[in-house]
């Protein structure tokens, strides 16, 4: 077997794999709401497993516009998200011992295709959440889509929605896992 | 070219330092510095929006048997705190825990507040409140302002002379005003000299549980009892108490109690009395544990003071007592290292009820007699060793120094001022910033409500050398005593913590619902933007079918867990009017004894839908 990447890359992985796994104690992505009466802002704080927040007020005000429960069973990705943050953890580690480059490629590859998959599943339920609307609500809303990352207007409150420490830890991960391409690149 | 090059260096820096004035000093401060003492009086208390006053004012409501919450320097009123009162708007006195607490009075008269103290010093933990009127002593939770215990006192004869804490609010003390056979006997008033008694009650309070207990009570000579206060340091097991009627008058007080020339400061030592008390040293009366402290030497004895002393307090080093005349025009300071000399020498003049009497002269430090002042009340004191007196007959304060009795200024208050209280100005540490003067009077000061005019307060800066009367504000009848604590030292609850285990609790909607025993139909209902739910199950969750007679209990929880969404509950044409504050269970009992239909409503403002938040209590005839 060709062992073709070098100490400094396999110490990058090895990191990129603690990252990986601490980033379950850690909350990935967050929205805020703020109005008139709340000038302090409630908080939607998203752990990989389970929601953090001011939810239950989030809640008692969401249902005068008809929008349904946000409740960690609402999200059965909040069950299974750790094991793939912990089945990740395993592949690094792995493809660390076995330092071949080829594996490292597809674990990059696997890690993109992670990533994209999370974006568009929090898309569709915002989308779900916001479009989705109680028509007997008492307040009448033209459907809506709260965006991932910025600002929105929805009635008197203003939502900003942003990724956490968790979410930019991962953007480190990236960066520790493609940098032995970097280093180890064919000379 | 060299000259071309210094030129423009020059200009270079020159620029740059105007840059740097213009866009860096700090202009304002400099002028706020030079027009600090000529800062206008309106300037001193205005609170701009998005600030907080820096003190509180727990100021007595007297007969009206609340607590008005105020804030220093503003003077705003932030909030009435109903105790012995029954209040609607908060649903105090009709909610069934608030009902058995009032116990079937609807009045009390509050007099003296105390915050509860840690070494001397305000803790902002608890309040606690006499009601001269009633004989009860109570409880108020500072971290929700709220009324959490009331304690009936046996033996009492209106407990004016409290509250006042022990150093360490071991014990709430309550003196009493009018002696009273005991145990609700009776007895002639011919026989009052010997039938008659003064009281003392030494409540105790648990923080824990929030209730009070008797821990015993102090049987005295038929003296009314006017004011009193704990020693502090040196004096710490000490309390002291002004008296008047040492005539035994029992008619016609205002000329008959005023006859002798001496009444007494009466000194108790507290921790001698607690000893015996736990030693077994007591009677039993009316289930009070009774000690009488002439029979344990040592732990009782008198002052002589000019006649009809009004207030009595201790300085903040513990150190002297300060008596205030009413009648006679002057303040006396008394010395309890000399009280204690005296006391270890038995330096007795005289014996009194079997108490023996410490001679005036050698316990008294300094007499002081401002030339003019007449009525001094009470005493308050600042961090520099002044006491701050109220003269309610000549209308002022006077500020004089503790230790030589040198009078420093006089300020005029409008009118007639009772008690005074300066920030933390009954403490071991003073902060002296601000004194207010709680005046019995207004006359003309403030828009006309016909005959009654409201009662003033004045209030004062006493940072100074000079005292400054900065506003005077009208107020509800009728303050007396108030303390001043630094915001700091309250720590409130924003919401009620959601406990899933507490009676009669329903946290999720689901769990709505009606039981019926017999013919008690409890409702475990929550209350939240903008419904009531009271039945899951049931078509209409927010009705509740009842039978005439039925005794109907409705257990509320407000599920909103949110900061300031009180949700209230009333029922048309039954007198009945609850709330339930943030994560807050109350319980409303009553009988259905009107067949009918009753709407019901939400009367808290809770949100725009408010108005929507109703349902209706049925009650089928027989
Ligand atoms: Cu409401």
């Amino acid at each position: 077997m060709k062992r073709n990447l070098s100490n400094a890359s396999v110490i990058s992985l090895i990191t990129a794999a603690i990252i990986t796994v601490s980033t379950l104690f850690v909350p990935w992505w967050g929205m805020k709401f703020y109005a008139p009466q709340y000038p302090e802002g409630l908080d939607i704080i998203v752990y990989p497993s389970t929601l953090a927040g001011d939810i239950d007020i989030v809640n008692s005000l969401n249902h005068y516009i008809g929008m349904a429960i946000f409740s960690n069973e609402s999200f059965p990705e909040l069950q299974w998200m750790p094991y793939i943050v912990i089945a990740f953890f395993v592949l690094i580690l792995i493809v660390a011992l076995l330092r071949r480059k080829s594996f490292l490629y597809g674990l990059i590859a696997l890690f993109v295709i992670g990533g994209i998959i999370g974006i568009w599943d929090m898309y569709r339920w915002l989308k779900e959440f916001g479009t989705n609307l109680d028509p007997m609500a008492p307040i009448e809303l033209e459907p809506f889509i709260p965006p991932i990352i910025g600002e929105n207007t929805i009635a008197n409150f203003v939502t900003h929605s942003y990724f956490l420490f968790g979410g930019y830890l991962l953007v480190l991960v990236f960066i520790l896992l493609v940098f032995p391409l970097w280093k180890d690149r064919a000379k | 070219m060299t000259t071309k090059r210094i030129i423009s260096a020059v200009l270079g820096i020159v620029a740059g330092l105007l840059v740097a004035v213009v866009f860096f000093a700090d202009f304002n401060q400099a002028s706020e510095n030079a027009s600090g003492d000529l800062k206008s009086k309106a300037e001193k208390v205005y609170v701009p929006y998005g600030e907080l006053d820096e003190y509180y004012m727990m100021s007595s409501g007297g007969h009206s048997g609340q607590l008005f919450v105020y804030g220093i320097p503003s003077m705003r009123k932030i909030r009435t705190v109903p105790i012995f009162t029954p209040d609607p708007a908060t649903g105090y006195g009709y909610s069934k825990e608030t009902k058995e607490m009032l116990g079937g009075f609807t009045w009390g008269d509050f007099h003296h507040p105390a915050i509860s103290e840690t070494a001397g010093d305000y803790d902002g933990e608890f309040l606690f409140a006499n009601d001269v009127g009633n004989n009860r002593v109570a409880a108020v939770d500072l971290s929700t302002f709220t009324t959490v215990d009331i304690m009936s006192l046996p033996n009492m004869g209106g407990p004016h002379a409290g509250v006042f804490v022990t150093e360490n609010t071991e014990y709430i003390a309550l003196p009493t005003r009018f002696a009273r056979p005991l145990d609700n006997k009776y007895a002639d008033l011919d026989k009052y000299e010997e039938e008659y008694k003064g009281v003392v009650s030494m409540t105790t309070f648990d923080k824990e549980t929030k209730k009070f207990d008797l821990a015993y009570q102090i049987v005295l000579p038929p003296w009314s009892y006017d004011l009193s206060d704990a020693g502090k340091k040196m004096s710490g097991d000490w309390i002291v108490m002004t008296t008047y009627n040492s005539e035994f008058a029992t008619t016609n007080l205002e000329i008959n109690a005023s006859q002798n020339d001496r009444d007494y400061i009466v000194l108790v030592n507290w921790k001698k009395l607690e000893e015996e008390v736990a030693a077994g040293n007591y009677h039993d009366v009316n289930g009070a544990k009774m000690i009488d402290p002439r029979d344990h030497k040592g732990a009782i004895y008198a002052v002589p003071v000019a006649k009809s002393p009004h207030g009595v307090d201790v300085t903040p080093d513990g150190t002297r007592y300060i008596a205030a005349g009413k009648l006679a025009p002057m303040m006396t300071v008394f010395s309890f290292e000399k009280t204690f000399e005296a006391i270890e020498k038995e330096d007795f003049t005289d014996e009194k009820f079997g108490i023996p009497v410490l001679s005036y002269e050698s316990v008294m430090e300094r007499e002081v007699d401002p030339p003019g002042a007449l009525g001094p009340l009470h005493t308050q004191f600042d961090d520099k060793g002044n006491a701050y007196n109220t003269m309610f007959i000549s209308s002022e304060i006077v500020k004089w120094n503790i230790e030589t009795g040198e009078v420093i200024d006089r300020t005029p208050s409008y009118f007639s001022p009772g008690h005074a209280a300066a920030a933390e100005g009954d403490t071991v540490s003073p902060d002296g910033k601000w004194l207010v003067s709680l005046n019995k009077i207004s006359k003309d000061n403030f828009l006309s409500v016909g005959p009654s005019h409201p009662e003033s307060m004045d209030l004062i800066d006493i940072s100074g050398e000079k005292m400054e009367h900065i506003m005077a504000v009208p107020v509800d009848p009728e303050p007396h005593y108030a303390q001043i604590v630094h915001r700091d030292k309250i720590k409130t609850v924003t919401v009620y913590e959601k406990d899933e285990n507490r009676e009669n609790s329903v946290w999720k909607q689901e769990d709505a619902r009606v039981e019926r025993k017999g013919d008690e139909v409890h409702v475990y209902g929550i209350a939240m933007r903008s419904r009531f739910i009271f039945d899951a199950q049931s078509d209409r969750p927010d009705a509740v079918t009842v039978k005439e007679g039925d005794r109907v209990f409705f257990h509320l929880t407000n599920i909103d867990l949110d900061q300031d969404i009180t949700h209230g509950f009333g029922i048309n044409e039954y007198d009945l009017n609850f709330e339930v504050q943030p994560g807050q269970t109350s319980t409303l009992e009553f009988v259905a004894d009107k067949a009918g239909v009753y709407p019901i409503y939400c009367t808290n403002f809770c949100s725009a839908l408010h108005q929507e938040m109703s349902g209706y209590l049925l009650v089928e005839p027989k």
